[in-house]
């Protein structure tokens, strides 16, 4: 049933969203089996094509497995929400940060407005404030409930010492010196959750929900904050992954894998190239904005002392040319900043956020191979026992067989899943990338324009000034 | 100023220019053209080839060269500086030393970073780099050119021997460039004109109204021409800076463009494609600002460096007469009692001289000092114009690109 594109969601399956049990139905979402031909889009309708060109599918309903504790979105949770196509969307804007608190306590709350014809969504329209630790907290519960099977997380901005320092530090009078800090911060964040509530499983998320949503002020996480306990362990944790990313090498039996591990190493390093040579053109465009500004003024100095009426005259005209010219030169360097180097930023962020997807994968197939390590181990002893007669220890022996034998069916199917998750994960996650490089590089562009448009404004009003000179 | 056609890309740093006179050439006035016709850019030294065509007699043909290298061009300076006759006479600014070492150090840099770009590149930033010398190179021979045109054009100075000595003279001037010694020397006795200057300066009174407010003016106009040259010249440096950081976007955009997604592939094709196209741009504008405006300001600088000169040298004249009138006094006083005593009539004379040699040198400064204003507001005028509309060229130009760049990317979208 194709989706139609009209200014109604499609119709609703018949369960109704409020009843608490559906939440907690089943953890794992791709039970209907994928066959070869199947469009990759079936089961999500992920696509964000913008001309709807991609035949948006539904399959059927897969039933549900028994219930687990986590309240992971599942695939008939999605088809009554609508599927992710041109008429679903969630839209968050982050506004009017402002500095709460006094001293070492201080801290940037933002407010988070939402507009949406999701019904899952209480309103249409709602705003909540939250405190950049909240985005972080987000952040944090969304992988630990949906890395594990393989979703690509959007990757939150950096916390950042100097950065919150300096809101500390600054009092009402002196905003200059964190306004810069706080509007990129700000831009950062509204990234961040736009981009989560683009993927349709996300954001039909009940944590992503109440994040939006939720009156309340939600729980402080401080697990976030870079000195607490928590950030100990997690600091060790990491250690021990980077150890465990380095030495243990997969044997990967899938080609596709292997060959899209390369790309995204690719990828990786070929933005990070890009990101230092678009940074170098935001510092020359910097230094060429304040010497021209310089210049300005040593012309206007000039314009003074010049006796000559019209060329004083047309002199204090340049020195404001060269100003009005700087202010462009500047807005141009924040363009080059704010669209470029950003969005470089972020996909070099999300790469990493792939890699860490698959480094779980890795992980589980660890969990797998061990399980099935543990089990020829058990099947050794039982037939041991069942050799040395002993009775006693078989019966005990085989039961743990068998435990060891449904763990080894768990692990290879968790990674049958993650891997197939992966797969569709990267193919949404490039139909995204292409869509949003290609519109950043429009927005460039046409940045350049208009500022290329306003110096052809000011050096054409200039002119007949210089041409006055009698 | 020499106009900034597009070079040739060819090794040899030589040029054969069509000529492009200044804005003071007397154009009905063919009696004595002067030109630098070739130029040749060997490893320390420039070669200029100074082409003469003149109907004077005084000259023992009608079209002839001369090679020429920048130490000649100072010499001939001097020996108009230290020419009492001239001494009421802006001089023309000597030309400033041929320099290299900027673009030299940036050609040395690329080369020891070759390693570490991709040759597409490497090719490119050496192109540029190639283009910045040769810019460079037709600057500093316009530079030598105006000073001789001025020359040319001046009714006293183009009669001048050591003139016709530099044009026509087919062998060396050999003129060895300053020893340590020398150079020692001239920089003391600049530094004691400098204080003799601010002596004079405060001492004299200068009853001439005219000349008073001229010395103010001058004081201030030189130092802030000084200010804005030096400051042009970062700028239009930094927007070569910026020109240039658009050639590693665009090889960057294009090795996205092979190793990406394919349907990325023509959008990063297309923006590099721009950006090396917009970075010619940006390299015209900067190096047009730095025809017209950074040049201009130093031609100014210097000019009105030389204008100062002549105040001062007037100043001197100021100070000699009137010691020759106190020595005139001095003789009298003390030859009152005797008639037509030989020592007053010496300082009678001496006096007279000095007296006629100060008001002629106040005669010719005044006309000097007001051809001087009118020629800057000549050329500030003719730089002003030009590079406003070159700026306005440059950007529509600029804008028509991107304009398509963005038509052909949307195209894509679709």
């Amino acid at each position: 049933m194709e989706e139609s594109e009209g200014d109604h969601p499609p119709e609703m399956q018949q369960v109704s969203l409020d009843h608490n049990d559906d939440l907690f139905q089943s953890a794992l979402q791709e039970e209907a089996p994928l066959d070869n031909n199947s469009d990759i889009f079936a089961e999500e309708s992920v696509t964000s094509d913008p001309t709807g060109q991609a035949p948006i599918q539904q399959s059927g309903v897969p039933t549900s497995l028994p219930s687990s504790r986590m309240h992971r979105v599942t695939t008939a949770e999605l088809q009554q929400h609508g599927a992710n196509g041109d008429d679903q969307y969630v839209r968050v804007s982050i506004t009017e940060p402002q500095k709460m608190g006094e001293g070492m306590g201080a801290y940037m709350a933002y407010r988070v407005s939402t507009q949406t014809n999701m019904q899952f969504y209480k309103k249409s329209n709602f705003s909540v404030y939250r405190r950049f630790s909240d985005f972080l907290g987000l952040h944090d519960k969304l992988t630990e409930k949906y890395l594990r099977s393989g979703r690509i997380i959007p990757p939150a901005p950096e916390k950042s010492m100097i950065g919150s320092t300096k809101i500390k530090m600054s009092n009402q009078s002196d905003q200059g010196a964190s306004a810069d800090f706080i509007e990129r911060r700000r831009a950062a964040l509204e990234r961040f959750i736009n981009r989560t509530a683009n993927h349709p499983i996300l954001r039909v998320d009940p944590d992503f929900r109440d994040f939006l949503e939720s009156e309340l002020e939600l729980p402080k996480a401080t697990n976030t904050s870079a000195l607490s306990g928590a950030g100990v362990i997690r600091l060790f944790n990491k250690v021990g992954e980077t150890v465990n990313k380095i030495t243990y090498k997969m044997d990967e039996s899938d080609s596709w894998f292997e060959e899209k591990v390369q790309q995204v190493e690719n990828l990786d390093a070929q933005l990070k190239n890009m990101l230092t040579r678009v940074e170098a053109l935001v510092y020359q465009r910097r230094e060429l904005s304040q010497c021209t500004a310089s210049f300005g003024k040593s012309v206007a100095m000039l314009s003074n002392c010049d006796e000559h009426n019209s060329l004083s005259r047309a002199l204090s005209q340049l020195a404001e040319v060269e100003e009005r010219v700087e202010h462009v030169y500047a807005e141009q360097c924040n363009a080059d900043f704010g669209i470029l180097c950003e969005l470089l930023k972020d996909y070099v962020a999300l790469v990493g956020a792939i890699k860490d997807v698959f480094h779980e994968r890795v992980k589980v197939y660890q969990n797998w191979q061990h399980a099935q390590v543990v089990l020829n181990k058990k099947r050794e002893a039982k037939a041991k026992f069942e050799i040395m007669g002993r009775t006693d220890k078989i019966n005990q022996a085989n039961d743990e067989v068998v435990e060891w034998e449904s763990k080894v069916e768990r692990g290879q199917e968790e990674f049958e899943n993650i891997s197939r998750m992966i797969k569709k994960e990267l193919e949404r996650f490039e139909l995204v990338r292409i869509q949003e490089f290609k519109v950043t590089l429009i927005n460039y562009i046409e940045s350049l324009m208009q500022n290329q448009q306003q110096l052809i404004q000011i050096w054409e009003s200039f002119l007949p000034e210089a041409k006055a000179i009698a | 100023m020499l106009q900034d056609d597009s070079p040739d890309a060819s090794e040899q740093s030589s040029i054969n220019k069509k000529s492009n006179k200044s804005e003071t050439v007397d154009l009905t006035d063919n009696s004595l053209v002067v030109d630098i016709s070739d130029a040749l850019s060997e490893k320390d030294k420039v070669k200029f080839t100074v082409h003469t065509r003149t109907t004077l007699p005084e000259f023992a043909k009608t079209d002839f060269l001369v090679v020429r290298q920048h130490e000649e061009f100072v010499w001939l300076h001097d020996r108009f500086e230290e020419n009492e006759e001239y001494a009421g006479y802006i001089i023309p600014p000597v030309p400033p030393r041929p320099d290299f070492d900027a673009s030299r150090e940036k050609l040395h840099k690329l080369g020891e970073g070759e390693g570490t770009m991709t040759k597409e590149e490497f090719a490119k930033m050496k192109q540029e780099l190639e283009a910045e010398y040769l810019a460079t190179f037709k600057k500093t021979v316009a530079m030598h050119e105006v000073f001789l045109i001025r020359l040319a054009n001046h009714p006293i100075f183009r009669n001048d021997h050591f003139f016709r000595v530099f044009l026509e003279y087919d062998q060396d001037l050999c003129v060895r460039s300053k020893n340590k010694k020398e150079l020692f020397e001239g920089l003391v006795k600049s530094f004691s004109k400098t204080s003799d200057e601010l002596l004079l300066s405060a001492t004299q009174k200068d009853n001439d109204d005219f000349f008073e407010k001229e010395k103010d003016f001058l004081l201030e106009y030189h130092s802030h021409l000084r200010d804005a040259t030096a400051k042009a010249d970062k700028m239009t440096s930094r927007h070569q800076d910026v020109a240039d950081s658009y050639i590693k976007i665009s090889t960057g955009l294009n090795q996205l463009a092979t190793s990406d997604h394919p349907e990325l592939e023509k959008f990063f094709t297309k923006v590099s494609d721009t950006f090396e196209k917009a970075r010619k741009l940006e390299g015209r504008v900067a190096s047009d600002e730095d025809l017209k405006l950074s040049d201009t300001l130093r031609y100014y600088m210097r000019d009105s460096f030389a204008a100062k000169q002549l105040l001062y040298r007037r100043l001197r004249c100021l100070a000699d007469y009137e010691q020759a009138n106190k020595n005139l006094d001095k003789a009298r006083t003390k030859n009152k009692d005797i008639h037509a005593a030989q020592e007053v009539i010496d300082a009678e004379l001496a006096q007279q001289q000095a007296c006629d040699k100060f008001e002629q040198i106040s005669i010719k400064a005044k006309e000097e000092l007001v051809e001087f204003k009118k020629r800057r507001v000549v050329a500030f005028r003719k730089n002003l114009v030009e590079v406003a509309e070159l700026e306005i060229k440059h950007s529509k130009a600029q804008v028509q690109l991107l304009k398509n760049c963005l038509e052909s990317l949307k195209e894509e979208m679709e």
